[in-house]
């Protein structure tokens, strides 16, 4: 009897760990197009609360930059080039982000809590 | 492409008031100008740096993690906000607010290796926004598809000194029209404010990096009053640290910040 609950207590433990890394690495992805003529798309994202991962691709023939003040992150890319942000949100809310190098469009990610 | 012109100048803004307030201040008596040298010796390496730093960026952007790029950003901002305080305060200890009373302290000797603190405020000052518009002109211009544009780019940045040069000059100027006294105390907030921002800037990277909680994150929300990211919210934010949704731990710092500096200021009177 005693056996089975150790097993048991192991299966459990193990399945926990699992999850939690696997929760650990699966960051929420999402990724940011920014087109030529000083634009992006989407402009408007919807995030969860907590870390998610931005991937930044610039399809432009000109350098630009993604920067939010109120999620301080910036992050310049030279023309035709990838990177990624790992952003770190701790409660909901929408925050605006803009390409520093071309004032002319501006996005909003909103951070929705998805457990309420 | 007109963006050109406008982003060379706003990011090298900061830059030329460092700079220039600090030529000012070393003009103001002949026994300052043995720090002219270690002024322009900053500027001039700080070019260079921002050259490598703009080829970095450009060819081994995807090497540099972003968390290395982080820790850069708060490197360079702290220590532009020590460098600052640290400039301001020497030059008041000696005399370079009252300018009458600077000939009559010409005896005082001055400690050359304080020169190295000017060398490496204006080296730091130019590298920090300089690497930005050196890789935006750099991509601009590699990438741009005609030789007409390639034109533009030069020219567009080529205004953008003459505006540069043109600031830097009416800084120079303005001390003739005001007090010398007058002109030192804006000066010398100006250059405090900066820092104070600088140091705003250095606490969201460490925000960013886990270093250090932010305890409330945010404290209030002031994007009703004034959203940090329209134009004048970004004047806001380089000038002065402004916020609209800021973290306890950085209007703490803030605060401290300013304390800190009233203290100062009034032991080195």
């Amino acid at each position: 009897m005693s056996n089975y609950r150790y097993i048991i207590l192991i299966v459990l433990w193990i399945s926990t760990a699992s999850l939690a890394l696997a929760s650990a690495k699966d960051l929420a992805e999402f990724s940011l197009i920014f087109k030529p003529g000083g634009y992006f798309e989407p402009t408007y994202l919807e995030v969860p609360v907590g870390r998610f991962k931005l991937e930044l691709i610039n399809e432009s023939y000109e350098p630009i930059e993604f920067e939010s003040i109120p999620l301080r992150k910036e992050k310049v890319l030279a023309p035709g080039t990838k990177s990624f942000v790992v952003i770190k949100t701790s409660r909901p809310g929408e925050f605006s982000f803009f390409d520093d190098f071309h004032r002319s469009a501006r996005g909003i990610i909103s951070v929705k809590d998805l457990n309420q | 492409m007109e963006q050109v012109f406008f982003i060379v100048w706003r990011e090298s803004i900061e830059a030329l008031l460092i700079v220039g307030i600090l030529h000012s201040w070393l003009c103001a008596s002949s026994k300052y100008y043995p720090g002219l040298p270690y002024l322009w010796g900053g500027v001039v390496s700080g070019l260079i740096l921002s050259v490598c730093f703009a080829v970095i960026l450009l060819n081994i952007s995807s090497l540099l993690g972003h968390i290395e790029q982080e820790w850069f950003q708060a490197t360079m901002s702290f220590s532009a906000c020590i460098f600052i305080v640290r400039t301001v305060l020497w030059m008041k200890k000696y005399g370079c607010n009252l300018k009458n009373r600077v000939e009559k302290s010409a005896n005082k000797s001055l400690d050359r290796s304080s020169w190295w603190g000017v060398f490496i405020l204006a080296m730091i000052a130019v590298a920090r926004e300089g690497s930005e518009t050196v890789f935006f002109l750099f991509s601009m211009l590699t990438a741009s598809r005609s030789s007409n544009q390639t034109i533009m780019v030069v020219w567009y940045s080529a205004f953008a000194l003459m505006l540069s040069i043109i600031t830097f000059w009416l800084l120079q100027a303005g001390k003739r029209f005001i007090s010398w006294k007058i002109f030192f105390c804006t000066t010398e907030l100006v250059l405090l404010s900066l820092a104070s921002a600088l140091l705003v800037s250095g606490l969201d990277c460490f925000i960013s990096l886990n270093l250090i909680t932010p305890i409330v994150d945010p404290i209030w929300d002031a994007s009703w009053l004034l959203d940090d990211s329209s134009s004048l919210g970004r004047i806001a934010a380089n000038f002065f640290g402004y916020r609209s949704y800021p973290a306890l731990i950085s209007v703490l710092a803030w605060i401290a910040y300013w304390i800190v500096i009233l203290l100062l200021r009034r032991y080195f009177r």
